[in-house]
């Protein structure tokens, strides 16, 4: 059963300037300032399959692509209609198209039928402060922003103040699990000495925000502690304006951060899924101040030796926004649930459809991942 | 998204924050307490606690009195619970409520003094920018941890919180630090416990709502939906307010042409409001099904504000986020009904719609039901401890580094949305352990010694003596609500163990001090000081 490592883009990511159809002529004619240039001019795409190419800002992935670990899934979302960040993000992670449905994360309700076997704390870990709503559900997950400061010193723990805590948190408190939870992970960090786990196989992870999140999963999957399921975090996906600009800075850190990921893990991703998601995506015009404003469908990405890489996944709708039926936002034609069913599927042992995504009628397979 | 700084690079803070990861790995308060310490003759032994039953929380139920503070208060302060005590909850709620009558003074002149770029200008501030930024954070910053810790006006800076969550401007965003000071004052300040329209208009004309939701950029050649969004999603009617994409993309037009001036626009000072006519888009338009005709101006906007505040989902919308603040995480409907009456019957008076707030039933009844945020935990630590006007000499650093690592930096929020208020976003095992080890070192001699606040256990202590007389002294006087005996128990079982005597043998001079700081920062650790 793979480990699973998910990265939530918040502030929705602009897919068509990520992975870009340059093979679209109504791509050049919507976003003309604001495109990617073809491939082979200066600042141009890195063509994949001849009509998509990779942001030159993506390059670090390209041989990930190119070794067939890495599927790209284009046009993809959750058809719930909101381009609320707010709500959008709490629909993706709750894996719901309305917000009726549960208040419980995919990810969280999948665990909870499936609890991972072993007794530590650490077989759910969210890298930052807060457990986000897709593992909500689970059974204490962890939340721990930084590995390396989340602990007691020893002269803390020679006193004797954590059992006297393990006592005040008994059963009947109402945030007792959460607390049990935190006084067991900290012994378990303790022994599991993380500090000295440090990226092979000359991986260099960015000093940002996302490379410190994606260097601390490596250390855990690399440690002895039996971490199934990592939750990450990236900021500031939100451009509204000046995309040139700012849209690159993101998808170099990003990138980045996943190629140092990938070769720090290296033939351990043979058993790792990593998955890249959004709330929505942008407009297919450009805006008027160089940025885009929230749309619909975005890009996904799936890492790891479980994955049938090396290919565009995309049942492309087209960019014609004159088409009343089309619309002004790129449309959905993968739904997100399909790739996350068949991954949970293939990779994780398995899942009861029904209860992780209600109400989802769509396909079961994208064919984005290979069975174990 | 503008571009952000990252705020552990501002120049000036590298040093305070390795300083401050330090204390918190240290423990160097309580090696003192560890060392063995002998002891010869019995005490007696207190009796503060009580076993009444709570099975919401599963620990005995806090007063009403305790309750009504920990809601309306950023901590109970002992000077509070003996006067709330005495004139009864809605006495004291309705001094509190007519904050103007309550003086200030003294704090506020302070902070005058020590954060005078807080009442600068913006074209004072511009001249000073960007070297001034780290200068406005912290000073901003600085500011609302003394008013949080030291106002008189408790419920008052309770609303601040609650509006500068409620209309979030990110501080450190393009020119926001040259901005937001002056809508602090003008806008949530001023208007805080005022009327719900004046604070809306206040905002909509702001510079720094202007510039962080990119209306100053809304032209009819060039529309920018942001501010239009998050308007009536976030400030009025709620996502579910009835509103469609159609609306926003017609509220946006009617706002087109408010700007601001920059620094070197004839008309106005830099950071100014400016409504600029030639970029307004003149067309008709519908918003919420009403006609705001053809050829209008900056009336467009105004026209739209009125629309929202005097529709019925913006009266729920507010309702409901207040009663989530003051009761519940999840309100019942008949009583965000009730509060959204007395808001819609007062015109969108804020008085009022707390008044009526605290009246409903759900609000007698909730004790415990809400978990604390970082700031009223933090500020909880210092307030539990009765400071007064002995204002703290400290420049703000370590608070200012014990919210970043908790996660609720003032002005540090980067969506519109703010600070969340639930306890599902708050309850993690990294917070509780980040909780922990601040109770541990907050309580600290070298609390003292860096000029926080000083902590005299003396008084509180009141001549205890013993082990077990120490524990239940302080949580008299510390935790100021029943410990059921079986966790009052825990504390002094640790301490007999860690000391190697009985609870009643009578300790050597100085230690009962030692044992109370550990004791407080145990109980501010437990359960019962993380719910409110």
């Amino acid at each position: 059963m793979d480990k699973l490592v998910c990265i939530f883009q918040r502030g929705a990511a602009d897919g068509l300037n990520s992975l870009v159809p340059y093979g679209d002529d109504d791509y050049y004619l919507h976003r003309d300032t604001i495109a990617v240039p073809l491939p082979g001019e200066a600042g141009g795409a890195i063509d994949l399959d001849g009509f998509y190419g990779l942001h030159p800002a993506l390059a670090p992935l390209k041989s990930i692509y190119d070794a067939n670990d890495m599927a790209l899934i284009h046009a993809v979302g959750i058809p719930h209609g909101s381009r609320s960040h707010f709500s959008a993000q709490g629909l993706v992670e709750r894996g719901v198209d309305d917000k009726s449905g549960p208040d419980t994360g995919w990810l969280g309700r999948h665990l909870s039928l499936n609890p991972p076997p072993s007794e530590s704390a650490f077989h759910t870990v969210s890298i930052s402060g807060n457990v986000p709503v897709s593992l909500q559900g689970a059974t204490d997950p962890l939340a721990i922003s930084d590995l390396s400061e989340f602990g007691f010193d020893q002269d803390i723990v020679d006193t004797g103040y954590p059992d006297v805590l393990k006592d005040l948190f008994h059963d009947s408190i109402p945030f007792a699990s959460t607390a049990q939870a935190a006084l067991a992970a900290m012994a378990e960090l303790r022994a599991a000495n993380l500090s000295e786990i440090t990226p092979a196989n000359g991986a260099s992870y960015p000093d940002t925000a996302l490379g410190s999140r994606l260097k601390q999963a490596a250390q855990l999957l690399r440690s002895e502690l039996p971490t199934e399921v990592i939750c990450i975090d990236s900021d500031g996906w939100d451009h509204h304006e000046n995309l040139p600009t700012f849209l690159p800075q993101s998808l170099t850190e990003l990138a980045n951060s996943v190629a140092a990921f990938y070769t720090d893990m290296g033939s351990d991703m043979s058993g790792i899924t990593l998955l890249v998601m959004t709330e929505f995506g942008r407009r297919i015009a450009k805006n008027g101040s160089v940025g885009t404003d929230h749309g619909t469908a975005g890009l996904a990405y799936a890492i790891g030796g479980g994955v049938n890489g090396g290919q565009i996944v995309s049942n492309w709708p087209g960019l014609d926004i004159t088409d009343p039926e089309l619309g002004e936002d790129l449309n959905i034609t993968t739904d997100l649930r399909t790739v996350l069913v068949e991954m949970l599927t293939k990779r994780l042992g398995g899942t009861d459809i029904g209860h992780v995504f209600p109400g989802f009628s769509g396909s079961f397979s994208a064919e984005v991942f290979s069975a174990l | 998204m503008k571009e952000l700084f990252d705020i552990f690079n501002v120049a000036g803070f590298a040093e305070s924050r390795r300083e401050f990861l330090q204390l918190m790995g240290a423990g160097l308060v309580y090696g003192g307490v560890a060392s063995t310490l002998p002891g010869c003759s019995s005490g007696s032994d207190g009796g503060t606690t009580s076993d009444s039953g709570n099975p919401g929380a599963g620990i005995p139920a806090a007063t009403r009195e305790y309750t009504t503070l920990k809601r309306t208060s950023f901590g109970v302060h002992r000077d509070e619970m003996l006067a709330i005590d005495s004139i009864g909850i809605s006495a004291y709620l309705d001094q509190q409520l007519n904050y103007l009558a309550i003086d200030d003074g003294i704090l506020e002149a302070h902070i005058q003094t020590n954060f005078p770029l807080l009442f600068q200008t913006p074209a004072e501030l511009y001249a000073g920018f960007p070297a001034n930024i780290a200068s406005v954070l912290q000073q901003a910053i600085a500011a609302v941890h003394y008013r949080q810790i030291f106002s008189r006006r408790q419920l008052y800076e309770v609303m601040v919180e609650f509006w500068t969550d409620h209309f979030n401007i990110q501080l450190l965003n393009g020119l926001c630090p040259t901005l937001k000071p002056t809508d602090d004052a003008e806008v949530i300040r001023a208007h805080a416990l005022g009327n719900f329209g004046d604070l809306l208009r206040a905002s909509a004309k702001s510079p720094a709502m202007l510039f962080y939701l990119d209306n100053f950029l809304n032209q009819e050649s060039a529309p920018n939906e942001n501010y239009a969004r998050e308007l009536m999603e976030l400030h009025t009617l709620g996502v579910d307010g009835g509103y469609t994409e159609q609306d926003i993309k017609e509220v946006a037009r009617c706002f087109t042409g408010w700007s601001i001036y920059f620094a070197d626009d004839p008309g106005g000072d830099a950071g100014t409001f400016n409504y600029i006519d030639a970029i307004h888009d003149k067309g008709s338009k519908i918003v919420l099904e009403e006609e705001i005709p053809a050829g209008g101006g900056q009336e467009d906007a105004d026209q739209v504000l009125d629309l929202l505040i005097a529709h019925a989902s913006t009266a729920d919308f507010i309702a409901t986020k207040l009663c989530r603040r003051f009761i519940t995480d999840t309100p019942d409907q008949s009583t965000v009904d009730e509060v959204a009456t007395a808001f819609t019957q007062s015109g969108g008076e804020i008085t009022d719609t707390l008044r009526a707030l605290f009246e409903t039933d759900a609000f007698s009844n909730s004790a415990d039901l809400k978990f604390t945020r970082p700031s009223e935990y933090l500020s909880g630590l210092i307030r539990a401890l009765a400071p007064d006007t002995a204002y703290p000499t400290d420049d703000g650093n370590l608070f200012y580094f014990a919210l970043a690592i908790m996660g609720q930096l003032p002005y540090n929020w980067p969506t519109p949305d703010g600070y969340p208020d639930e306890q599902s976003y708050w309850e993690s095992t990294g917070g509780l352990l980040n909780r922990w080890r601040l109770s541990f070192i907050s309580y600290a001699e070298f609390i003292e010694a860096i000029n926080v606040i000083d902590i005299d256990y003396g008084p509180m202590l009141n001549g205890a003596n013993t082990l077990a007389s120490v524990v239940d002294a302080i949580i008299n006087n510390v935790l100021m609500r029943p410990m059921s005996s079986a966790d009052r128990n825990h504390i002094l079982t640790w301490l007999e163990g860690e000391h190697g005597i009985p609870g009643d043998t009578v300790l050597l001079p100085d230690v009962p001090e030692q044992v109370a700081a550990a004791v407080a920062a145990v109980l501010v650790s437990s359960a019962y000081f993380q719910l409110r």
